[in-house]
């Protein structure tokens, strides 16, 4: 098997656990982890395209810096959110958070 | 073209830890193994860099998912009733359409990564010396105004964070 698939379903096995994490939980914070290991699943992809067939060209790093950004912005806000959830409510369960519907 | 034999093991040692960690995370009650679990699942992840001979990125990886995943178990304790897990709560709902949409995502995945024919693979790197010159000249030059904005975007996230997360002063 070519070393480029193989990677490629690494980051497609990381994809599918962590889709399955971010619907099944309850919990912001493991809801938040489950993104993170889909991101995760995307930066393997990024990194085995650069090296595999184009290690010349370096956006493909760029974008892998791009995406590290959104993982910590998306920590940044996530935890933001659950203290001001923590502090009016108690809980970051989102099982209690139906009030947010709109 | 197929890759030396040492970074094929390395890549199936990784790739796997990275898997075997990630399903960890959903498997335990407790929510401090489970960001131990992450940590383990990105630092794989980070090493599985290095085996693709992408060093920069690989210790840059390794350096701040452990600096993140130590702020989410400190977060669990703080957020969780139960952070042990001793309380064996069940933590997940809608536990069969995540399942089913899990695994549909993933085989969907695994079907765009082998099905393709993709080209024939380059087997050299550059050095990591050459690697970090030539991004250091593609930041500073093509994809200037990417990675500016890339910046720009933590600066407003991190004022975004410390915003919504300041209490609100009692009348």
């Amino acid at each position: 098997m070519s070393p480029l698939v193989l990677a490629l379903l690494v980051g497609a096995g990381l994809f599918g656990i962590g889709l399955y994490g971010a619907l099944s939980q309850t919990n912001l914070v493991m809801i938040m982890m489950g993104i993170e290991l889909m991101l995760g699943g995307a930066l393997v992809n990024l990194v085995a395209f650069w090296r595999y067939l184009h290690p010349d060209v370096y956006s493909g790093q760029v974008f892998v810096l791009v995406v590290m950004t959104a993982m910590a912005v998306e920590m940044a806000v996530g935890f933001a959110v659950g203290i001001a959830r923590f502090r009016a409510r108690g809980s970051v369960e989102m099982e209690e958070a139906v009030d947010l519907k709109g | 073209m197929i890759a030396a034999p040492g970074q094929t093991v390395a890549l199936v040692v990784f790739g796997a830890s990275a898997l075997g960690f990630g399903v960890a995370v959903f498997r335990t009650k407790s929510m401090v193994r489970s960001a131990l679990a992450l940590l383990g699942s990105m630092s794989a992840v980070g090493g599985l860099f290095l085996a693709l001979e992408t060093e920069f990125l690989g210790v840059l990886q390794l350096m701040m998912m452990a600096t993140e995943m130590t702020i989410m178990a400190i977060f669990m304790v703080m957020f969780m009733m139960d952070p042990g897990g001793l309380g064996q709560m069940d933590m997940t709902h809608q536990k069969r359409a995540a399942v089913t949409a899990g695994v549909v995502g993933g085989l969907i995945a695994v079907a765009l990564s082998a099905l393709p024919s993709w080209a024939a693979v380059v087997v050299a790197a550059p050095a990591p010396s050459v690697q970090l010159h030539d991004l250091g000249i593609e930041l500073m030059s093509r994809s200037m105004l990417i990675f500016e904005t890339a910046g720009l975007a933590i600066l407003v996230a991190m004022i975004v964070a410390t915003t919504i997360a300041l209490a609100e002063k009692q009348p």
